[in-house]
């Protein structure tokens, strides 16, 4: 693999080819701030907020940091003026949006948003995208944006409640605005999109305790494509806990049985 | 095969009969069920329907294998798609620059007030939708009014009342 | 559009076309047939003057041919054809071989025509041309200065050929230089030619297609040729005059680019907005499939390339070349936020070449007559010629087509003969909502257009909307519909784009119903540098353009608007009203007659006055005046 010499905010440093410029900050202990991305995801560079300028052949430009991939020797500024007031404009709008996400809020103060210039829209929504390339990376088949220019939104088909949300909560769960929630009632799982329920899952029942659990998915479709960032999630027709705890037992068992020695079932999987 | 499904508007329940056998020559035969055709499909749909019926569009869903949500984002992006059924007339004012620039805005204000509805949007009794589009290609005539897809160039404020004073005799 | 007639050009009875020798013999026995001095009788349809009723006019025209009595005589051919261009005259009707122009031609002058014209030769002098202020009336065609001043390479085909009859294209050179690339040329020497002509994309960018092609050559594996005939900007009409007028020669391109960068397949995406370029492609895809000129095996050459049609449903933001591929593909036409571009990348996520419609156009001339025939119209850094769609306040309404480098003032007077009912020129807009406004002539007194000069001024040459406006066009207004235009457009996935622009539409609206503020000017400044460095797509970063290039030019207009509630050019109708200025008015009492609400009141040949509280400031007296005693206060 090729070695690219970069200048990063006044340091040389080395990049991998192909690398995102994002990636190669966190290496180098540069924070830049990010809104809609997740290491979990595909980038859909939909906020903007990671926006530095990139000189590469002697042009400079704007590029977003989570998705532009190095391929030359470049100069990169990540806190230049002009991309602090980009930065800054695009907290201010979202701000108006959505004033109650403690994220935003953190980023307001060290950017100095002036939070007055635009009247309050209270949408609540920042549109990053992370929920439906979630449910995309899960079944693709509950969440997506609908509408377009400023009546883009969230939504399942038709605004109604979802025939084909199996409950995995990974929209919930990476919401950087805590906008979506979810509760287990009665054997239930509901999915509230900024308060209205757009999914009902019938949470199934442990066969070993009796307890409701996490739905089942398609493991290994899940495991794919989200790799080591999501939880493991069950099986069948037993909870997490229990699975484990059979596992464990199982593979106690057969340890036993090799070895005549019963270890405890924290240690099963050591041998 | 056919059957019924319910599209529930707040003001009254209209019943719409889907022929599935009509949307299967248009899915299958005419775009043989290829999933990247299925903008046209819609498009041949919504010919059929005057807009997109729920029960049309799963049905697609399950014939090309598409999600209900994804279908739902295409229908919802494009602006030739309805999810509300239109009206028996169309009337569509051209809101491009040619146009803007000869006065349609206030044609279209006029009509939307004539008769109590917003652009993109159908009368109570479903007897027209005032639509809008942005250049017709056919600037020099500026400007543009499409009635049930027959050209009228240099329209005027009188040209569009004539037609309402005919929809309202009809 | 229109069926096939009853002349011998039909391909029905061709079998296919095996080599290019059978293509140039089929051309020589078509041109054998062919008359020179037969009647001919052109009748514009493209869709200006269907509007006005041509296809009514050539209904007429054939029933009233087939049903004269001939002996002995030539029975003159009736040919319905695309956009001539001058549309704000339609329904025109040509006819060769005198090249006798008739202008605004109804179903009632039908019979006059063939009965002194055709048949006597003698002029019908209520349908001739007249430049305004002439006495003499226009005989040819060609002595219109419209015309006269103009260079067609690109529309050499259209209103001469009927579009659904590949015969006409054949016989005019059509699939000739296809013919030559495949026989004589390899690939690199097609691209090479390309590039020497120094074509630029008429698509808005101005990438050198050359350099294109070149790229996506350089690619493995299966590749496709994409044309754009999404043609969104509202006020351009050039590539559906071209679609719906000569078809064969943008397929024609298509095929040559094809086999210059190794495809076979070619996609044609045409916006939702324009049924019967659909249908007129339809039917010339089919015709040049059954006679060989393309789909599998072309003139017996061992070359295929098939190309299929895909509409869009009504987005401006799919003629973006990654939100074109992926509503190609079925899906939401969102641009997609990858740095990598569609000849390495793009539909179905192989290479795809994509151009604009004209581009292509320009292919088939280049290849026959070389690239440097091509360059030697233009300048050095725009070569050849663009087609413009002229409309707003000129005279002459409809398609011209110019050298590059051309003056933008003969454009607007020398062949769009000048503003209107005595109005000033104010400036000319082009590039559409990616554009800005050139204030010519009193800011800046002319400049040559091409892509560099235009971005100079900071506007862009586009697609080639042009837009003439007159003083009474306010120049707020016009940044407002446009930013209007986009947040209705716009994909809104990215904030920039979504929020900013509804921020500038937002402080837009205020400013022209009279709210506007101190400090709007800068922060719709800021904005738009914000918007135009931070959006994801090319709709975003040039968004701000009108807004932007009319604050540079136009300042005071929007310091009228905040300071001193003023609308100078009285259109934004909370911000001025109409005063009769008693000094001028002659009591002609013409106004008082046109006003729709009553609000004028005077005695004949006595000053007129209006009644501020009745008047709706429709503009019709101001328009009507024949003193221009009407006054915007
Ligand atoms: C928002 C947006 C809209 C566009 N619309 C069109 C269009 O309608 N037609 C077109 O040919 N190009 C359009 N373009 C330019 C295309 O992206 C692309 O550059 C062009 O089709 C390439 O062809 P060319 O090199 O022949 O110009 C648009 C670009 C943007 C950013
Ligand atoms: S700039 Fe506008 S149109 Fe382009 S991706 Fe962003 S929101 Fe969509
Ligand atoms: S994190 Fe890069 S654009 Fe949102
Ligand atoms: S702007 Fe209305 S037809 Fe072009």
């Amino acid at each position: 693999m090729r070695v690219l010499n970069i200048i990063l905010n006044g340091k040389a440093v080395t990049a991998r080819e192909g690398q995102t410029i994002l990636e190669l900050a966190q290496e180098n202990g540069v924070f830049i701030p990010t809104l809609c991305h997740s290491p979990a995801l595909e980038p859909a560079a939909m906020c903007r907020l990671c926006t530095v300028q990139v000189i590469e052949g002697g042009r400079a430009k704007f590029v977003t940091a989570c998705n532009f991939p190095l391929r030359r020797d470049a100069e990169i500024r990540t806190d230049s003026p002009e991309v602090r007031h980009g930065r800054k404009l695009i907290i201010e709008l979202l701000m108006a949006r959505c004033p109650s996400s403690p994220e935003l809020q953190r980023l307001a103060v060290e950017y100095e948003a002036d939070l007055t210039r635009f009247s309050s829209l209270n949408d609540d929504c920042v549109v990053c995208g992370l929920c439906t390339r979630a449910c995309e990376a899960v079944t693709g088949k509950t969440l997506s944006l609908a509408g377009r220019g400023t009546a883009i939104h969230v939504s399942t088909a038709f605004a109604k409640i979802s025939d084909f949300c199996i409950g995995c909560g990974a929209c919930v769960q990476i919401c950087p605005v805590q906008k979506i929630s979810m509760e287990d009632v009665d054997g239930e799982r509901h999915i509230l999109l900024h308060g209205k329920i757009v999914s009902q899952v019938k949470l199934p029942r442990c066969k070993s305790c009796g307890k409701y659990f996490g739905p089942v998915i398609d493991l290994e479709k899940v495991m794919d494509r989200m790799g080591e960032h999501l939880i493991p999630p069950p099986n069948a027709d037993t909870c997490p806990e229990c699975s484990r705890h059979n596992l464990a037992v199982k593979l106690g068992k057969r340890y036993f049985e090799q070895y005549g020695v019963f270890r405890e079932e924290g240690q099963a999987d050591a041998g | 095969m056919s059957g019924t499904a319910c599209v529930c508007q707040e003001i009254e329940c209209r019943e719409i009969e889907i022929d599935y056998n009509q949307l299967d020559k248009i899915i299958r035969d005419d775009y043989g069920g290829n999933k990247e055709t299925m903008i046209m499909m819609m498009q041949a749909i919504q010919r059929v329907y005057r807009f997109l019926p729920e029960a049309a569009l799963k049905y697609l869903s399950q014939v090309i294998d598409v999600p209900l949500t994804k279908i739902y984002e295409v229908a919802t992006f494009y602006a030739s798609f309805s999810l509300e059924p239109k009206g028996k007339h169309i009337l569509t004012i051209c809101t491009g620059t040619a146009c803007h620039l000869r006065g349609s805005g206030g044609m279209v204000r006029h009509i939307a007030e004539r008769m109590g509805i917003e652009p993109g949007k159908t009368t109570q009794d479903l007897k027209l939708t005032l639509e809008t589009v942005n250049c017709v290609g056919a600037c020099a005539v500026a400007p543009v009014a499409v009635m049930d897809e027959k050209y009228y160039p240099k329209a005027t404020i009188a040209t569009l009342n004539d037609f309402m004073d005919r929809l309202d005799a009809e | 559009m229109i069926e096939a007639t009853q002349t011998a050009l039909t391909p029905s009875e061709v079998t296919k076309i095996m080599s290019t020798e059978a293509l140039a013999e089929y051309r020589q026995k078509l041109q054998a047939q062919y008359d020179p001095n037969a009647p001919m009788i052109y009748v514009c349809c493209g869709t200006g003057c269907q509007a006005a009723g041509s296809v009514d006019v050539v209904e007429k025209f054939r029933e009233i041919l087939v049903g004269s009595a001939w002996d002995g005589k030539v029975v003159p051919m009736i040919k319905p054809t695309g956009c001539h261009g001058f549309c704000s005259r339609g329904p025109l009707v040509i006819i060769e071989p005198q090249d006798i122009f008739y202008q605004r031609v109804t179903v009632n002058d039908v019979q006059e025509i063939v009965e002194k014209t055709v048949l006597n030769n003698e002029l019908i002098k209520r349908l001739q041309y007249k430049s305004a202020g002439a006495k003499e009336s226009i005989t040819k065609a060609s002595e219109i200065p419209y015309y006269a001043k103009q260079t067609r390479l690109v529309l050499k085909n259209i209103g001469r050929v009927n579009p659904t009859e590949i015969g006409d294209s054949i016989i005019r050179n059509g699939y000739a230089a296809l013919a030559k690339a495949l026989t004589q040329m390899t690939p690199q020497q097609v691209i090479d030619e390309v590039s020497s002509s120094k074509l630029r994309g008429r698509g808005g960018a101005g990438f050198p297609t050359g350099l294109k092609w070149e790229s996506c050559a350089k690619q493995e594996g299966l590749r496709y040729v994409i044309c754009n005939a999404d043609e969104g900007d509202p006020g351009a009409f050039m590539d559906r005059s071209l679609l719906e007028g000569d078809p064969h020669s943008v397929l024609e391109g298509m095929a040559i680019c094809a086999y210059a960068v190794g495809s076979h397949r070619g996609y044609m995406y045409v916006r939702a907005e324009y049924p019967l370029a659909v249908k007129t492609l339809t039917t010339a895809i089919r015709q040049a499939e059954a006679l060989g000129l393309l789909g599998k095996n072309i003139m017996g050459t061992g070359f295929d390339f098939e190309v299929t049609i895909s509409t869009g449903a009504g987005a401006f933001i799919c003629g973006e070349s990654s939100a074109l591929m992926a509503s190609l593909e079925g899906k939401v036409g969102r641009p997609r936020p990858k740095y990598i571009r569609s000849v390495e990348k793009g539909f179905r996520d192989s290479p795809s070449n994509l151009n604009n419609v004209e581009t292509y156009a320009n292919i088939p001339s280049i290849i026959a007559n070389g690239g440097n025939w091509y360059k030697s119209y233009g300048t050095e850094r725009s070569s050849g010629t663009k087609v413009f769609a002229l409309t707003g306040n000129v005279f002459n309404i409809g398609l011209v087509e110019v050298p590059m480098g051309i003056s933008l003032m003969e454009i607007v007077f020398g062949i769009g003969g000048g503003v209107p009912n005595k109005r000033a020129l104010k400036g000319v807009q082009t590039g559409g909502p990616s554009g800005g406004c050139i204030p010519i002539p009193h800011k800046i007194p002319d400049i040559n257009v091409g892509y560099g000069k235009l971005a100079e001024v900071g506007s862009i040459m586009g697609s080639g909307g042009m837009i003439v406006m007159d003083e009474d066009t306010c120049m707020v207004e016009v940044a407002r519909y446009f930013v209007n235009f986009l947040v209705e457009e716009s994909c809104g996935q990215c904030t920039p784009c979504r929020e900013g622009l509804t921020r500038m539409k937002e402080i837009l609206d205020r400013i022209t119903q009279g709210d506007g503020r101190e400090g709007d000017i800068e922060l719709l400044e800021e904005i738009g540098k914000f918007t135009n460095n931070f959006s994801l797509c090319g709709l975003g970063t040039s968004a701000a353009n009108p807004v932007l290039s009319t604050i540079r030019y136009f300042r005071e207009e929007y310091e009228a608007h905040i300071r001193d509630k003023k609308c100078p050019a009285g259109v934004c109708k909370k911000l001025f009203h109409y005063e009769i200025d008693p000094d001028i008015c002659t009591g002609c009492g013409l106004c008082k007659s046109k006003c729709p609400v009553k609000a004028i009141s005077g005695e004949k040949k006595k000053v007129h006055v209006i009644d501020q509280s009745l008047c709706m400031k429709c503009m019709e007296c101001y328009k009507n005046c024949k003193f221009r005693s009407v006054k915007i206060m």
